[in-house]
Formats: C-alpha cells, structure tokens, sequence
C-alpha cells in the first residue's frame, strides 16, 4: 500500500503546471534573516560599505532567496509529502531591500525508480530581469 | 558495453556521490560493505547511473538489486 501511495504520489508532477509566487524582500524579512544567519556582513548592513563597492544601496542576502525556495517547495507544491535532497542557486542580479521579485518553480525531470523530482527556479525582478536562477531536488517521501 | 566498462563508471558515480575518491567496489559490492552508502545516498546513486547512462529504471528493477552487479546487469540490458 505504501508503495502504490508513493507511485500517485510522484505521478501528479508529471503534469504539475509552474508554481508561481511573488515575494518581498522586506524589512521584516532582512531582519529575520540577518539575526537567523548571524550574518553582519558590512554589504548587508553598511550603506556607506556597499556604496563604496558600487551599489546604490545594501545588498540583500542571497540566501533570503533560498528561503523563499523553502516556501516554493514546503508550501506551494500539490502534496506536503517532499524533503529537500539538494539545491544550488546562482545570483545574476543584487536584489535590495523592497524589492518585489516573481518567483518560478517548473518541473524540470522525474525519476520514478526512487520517487525523485529536479525543479529549476528563477527570481524575476519588477523589470522583468532575473536576479537568480537554480535547481533543486526533493523526495517524495 | 562491456559489463566491466560499466563497472568502471559506475565506479566513477559512486566515488563522486559518496565523496570517496579512493572506493572500489566489485560486481558483489553491497551496501553492507560501504559506510557511505545508505537509504538516503542510494537515491543519489540510482539518480547519477540515470543521468549518466541516459537509462530510466523502474522502482521494481531497482528493489531486486542484491549487489552492484545486479544493478550492472539491469545497466547493460537497458543501454
């Protein structure tokens, strides 16, 4: 029984349409964030810092976009029953605080063997831009 | 392609899976007989042979695997 539970399981991402999702990188956000990581690092937190290295203001920290991922995934998917087995994310685009980024999460390979599903990602900025683009892989468990 | 060619790069798969550059395994390699290799790095191991040799197996093809030389039958009959 548990085996024929675990083979519908996998078979609803077969024709799993993109998740769409849209987040703020918030002041909330940015402060959760920074006292979770430990994180001061003067980019993030020193306006005068990040100028000097050529942005207009303090860069947020990529990993909040991992998290966001977390969400996509823990959240947005048709069944609850999914753990992470990896994730890589590369950063195209410095996001800042209040930026409004659309999230993309499409079905990218399945493997049945093992109830195993690849996704790939992307972050899109108001301008249409993408900040960040990767993949991840969960279990269906 | 030769079973022990197989072999070879399944070999390859696993040192790069299980991050052991210096393992050897043989056709009656288990995963009794390997530390790293486990319930949740199987996964990771049955995921890379289908990536590498372009196959797709089926979870019952996979559960009658006894030993790698199991798994490198199913390899060869499927490529």
């Amino acid at each position: 029984m548990l085996y024929q539970t675990k083979i519908r399981m996998i078979e609803i991402f077969k024709n799993m349409q993109a998740v769409r999702h849209k987040f703020v990188v918030s002041q909330k956000v940015y402060e959760a964030f920074q006292q979770c990581s430990g994180d001061y690092n003067p980019l993030h937190t020193k306006v005068e810092f990040a100028k000097e290295k050529g942005f207009k203001e303090c860069v947020m920290y990529g990993n909040i976009l991992n998290a966001f991922v977390s969400m996509l995934i823990g959240e947005c998917l048709p069944t609850k029953d999914v753990m992470i087995n990896s994730q890589d994310i590369t950063y195209r685009q410095p996001v800042f605080l209040n930026d409004e980024l659309d999230a993309e999460l499409t079905v990218e390979k399945i493997y049945e063997s093992v109830n195993v599903v690849d996704f790939k990602f992307r972050f899109n900025n108001v301008n249409g831009k993408t900040v960040a683009r990767g993949h991840i892989q969960i279990s269906v468990i | 392609m030769e079973k022990e060619r197989i072999l070879a790069e399944v070999q390859d798969i696993f040192r790069d899976v299980l991050d052991n550059d210096d393992l050897e395994i043989n056709f009656n390699t288990v995963a009794d007989d390997v530390d790293e290799w486990d319930s949740l790095s199987h996964i990771q191991l049955v995921v890379g042979i289908e990536k590498h040799f372009g196959l797709h197996f089926t979870s019952q093809q996979i559960t009658k695997w006894k030993d790698v030389g199991a798994m490198c039958d199913d390899i060869a009959t499927s490529i």
